[in-house]
């Protein structure tokens, strides 16, 4: 890893390093804390841009994995030998490093933003899909028949039934890619896009610091996975009934 | 209700069904009418082509060679969305949308022919009431719901938007008994009402001579072994195949197509409080039953006189053995019977609407009457459902 972190130095070079004495020179002393509390108030604002950054890297990046994995699952839907092609396909793109994936696209998108989309939107294909695809084949045999039964065509029955019913697990799919994306993202750094990964990289011998950065990207993931779990409570609320009727 | 539509009658025409890769046909020419208003069950061994044959109607399993001609009009010249719009369709995993309240599971088929939602909306109120569901359930969820409950949604949704057929597949074979036979009745009454051309299929005899007006009884290779009315069917299986399908209790079964009214009962001796017990013995001579029913001034009966009874000088107030069972003239038959058996007595008074005496009934007349040719012409006659049609108040 610190030979990848050399290799990388010309990138990371181009980022201004802080000066950490002056203002929070107490904190100095106690480098050897854990946490150095002041340090974090007086400096907090030098985290808004990445953090934001990477917010929004992380809303793109899902985003365009959902609706390329979606269409790639409901195409597969109706000619299901497609469905081995696409679990393989997106299977082989997970495998792949993702300091590696950046390399692989330096000379065709280069360094910034295109580059960081690409790569982490392709991670998310595997696990979005999937579920798209473990959804559609769980919903009840009985449901599609009495949908075809009663004369729905094949569009209305996927709109009407089979995505509604799927979509609970659609957003546990979600879910996870969204949390993997944004642990993902702080590695966009190496793509020169200022996301969390940047302070993080850039001092990661202050203590303080890692705990801001990563304790921020920890959030926004917790946070972004809350957000989903709500949407699905309030989209499916049929799903909580059929639980509790269970018991 | 709305201005609906008539019934249509449902055609088979030499229909056969060969599915890709299967040797044997699953429905080999197949011909059936089945007029418009009617129950028509198709019964049979698992294997019969039964359900092929019932999901050819709506299009769900393609016809391979012949037709099915829906109120003259060939199902085949048919788009399959807007046919199976014009059916009703009940199958036995009742199939309710699970992400749909009670409500919105009735309203689809309204929504698929593009009614508005208001319209929509009081169709499924209606239907709540039609099929005796309180409205407090209609914004439940069906995993809210017993199997039940969940059933009859699925019958008020195949009628939401009036129907003129009506496909039912196994509909009440997921029900306990005791539910099935609730839900078997409370059809027929809906059933009185809405005259539906209903094609039902069912493995269980029972349920098809209890619920068809006409039963079509298929063979494996789905041959058309016999199509008749349930009373035919037991009365003269066109084959082994079918008085074996029907079951060596089909006398018993035939009970349960009449009702106590279509025998002919016989005649106690009547006697009233205070008449003189002389008088009464006397009527004893030659009576067909050799006891002396006690009876009131309203001709209620109150019971049956013993030989003490009889040996004071005049009739007593109390009479030694009450006079239960007391069965009605509409009593099924099948249930009369059960009643004599199990109170273990010889005798039952039988009673009209107003609880006067009517005759007597006993296992004798029953037997004697399985047995006696002429039963079969009357029994002809007199073939009613065997449910307790609502009063008409």
């Amino acid at each position: 890893m610190t030979a990848t972190v050399a290799q990388l130095a010309p990138v990371v070079g181009q980022v201004t390093i802080h000066n950490r004495t002056g203002a929070n020179a107490p904190c100095q002393a106690q480098e050897g804390k854990v946490f150095c509390f002041q340090w974090a108030i007086d400096n907090f604002d030098r985290y808004t841009t990445p953090l934001l950054n990477q917010l929004l890297l992380v809303l793109i990046a899902v985003s365009i994995g959902f609706a390329v994995a979606f269409a790639f699952a409901v195409l597969s839907h109706r000619q299901r030998w497609l469905i081995p092609t696409f679990t393989g396909a997106t299977g082989v793109l997970y495998t792949i490093p993702s300091l590696a994936f950046i390399f692989l696209l330096l000379p065709i998108t280069g360094l910034g933003w295109t580059t960081a989309i690409i790569v982490l939107s392709v991670y998310t294909l595997q696990i979005i899909y999937r579920n798209i695809v473990a959804g559609l084949s769980n919903v009840p045999m009985e449901s599609k028949d009495a949908g075809r039964g009663m004369g729905m065509t094949d569009r209305q029955l996927l709109w009407r039934v089979e995505l509604p019913l799927a979509l609970p697990e659609i957003i546990a799919g979600l879910r996870i890619a969204t949390v993997s994306t944004v642990a993902i993202s702080t590695l966009m750094v190496f793509a020169n896009v200022n996301t969390l990964g940047q302070p993080l990289y850039q001092q990661i011998d202050f203590k303080t610091n890692i705990v801001i950065a990563g304790g921020l990207s920890i959030l926004m993931a917790i946070l972004l996975d809350v957000l989903l779990l709500l949407s699905q409570r309030l989209l499916a609320p049929w799903r909580r009934a059929s639980m509790e009727a269970r018991v | 209700m709305e201005g609906g539509h008539q019934a249509a009658s449902v055609s088979y025409r030499d229909v056969t069904k060969r599915y890709p890769g299967q040797d044997d046909p699953a429905v080999q020419h197949l011909s059936l009418e089945v007029d418009a208003g009617e129950i028509c069950v198709l019964v049979g061994p698992s294997g019969c082509g039964k359900t092929t044959a019932l999901r050819m109607v709506n299009q769900t399993v393609g016809i391979t060679e012949g037709d099915i001609l829906i109120g003259g009009t060939s199902v085949r010249d048919r788009d399959p969305a807007e046919l199976r719009r014009e059916m009703g369709y009940v199958i036995q995993q009742i199939g309710l949308f699970p992400h749909r309240t009670v409500a919105q599971n009735i309203e689809t088929v309204p929504r698929l022919l593009g009614w508005d939602r208001a319209r929509a909306r009081q169709r499924a109120d209606e239907l709540l009431d039609l099929i005796g569901l309180e409205q407090g359930l209609r914004d439940r969820f069906p995993s809210q719901l017993s199997g039940g409950q969940q059933q009859r949604v699925g019958v008020a949704r195949a009628l939401a938007a009036d129907p003129p057929v009506m496909l039912m597949d196994e509909p009440f074979g997921a029900i306990d008994p005791i539910a099935r036979e609730r839900l078997q009745n409370e059809f027929l009454r809906l059933q009185a009402e809405i005259r539906k051309t209903v094609l039902f299929v069912t493995h269980d005899i029972d349920e098809a001579i209890k619920m068809g007006d006409r039963i079509a009884i298929l063979k494996k290779g789905g041959h058309l072994a016999q199509f008749a009315t349930p009373a035919e069917l037991l009365m003269a299986p066109a084959d082994d195949f079918v008085e074996d399908f029907v079951g060596a209790d089909r006398a018993l079964k035939r009970l349960a197509l009449m009702r106590v009214r279509d025998i002919d009962l016989w005649q106690a001796p009547l006697a009233f409080v205070g008449q003189s017990t002389a008088e009464v013995k006397a009527k004893l001579d030659g009576a067909e039953v050799p006891h002396v029913l006690l009876i009131d001034s309203d001709r209620r009966p109150l019971g049956w006189l013993s030989d003490s009874d009889l040996r004071a000088e005049l009739v007593p107030q109390t009479p030694d053995s009450g006079p239960e069972p007391i069965l009605d003239l509409d009593d099924v038959m099948r249930d009369a019977l059960a009643d004599l058996l199990q109170s273990e007595t010889q005798y039952a008074p039988v009673t009209d609407r107003d609880g006067k005496i009517a005759g007597v009934l006993s296992v004798e007349i029953i037997s004697e009457f399985l047995v006696s040719p002429e039963a079969k012409v009357e029994e002809h006659a007199a073939i009613e459902r065997p449910v307790e049609r609502p009063l008409s108040e």
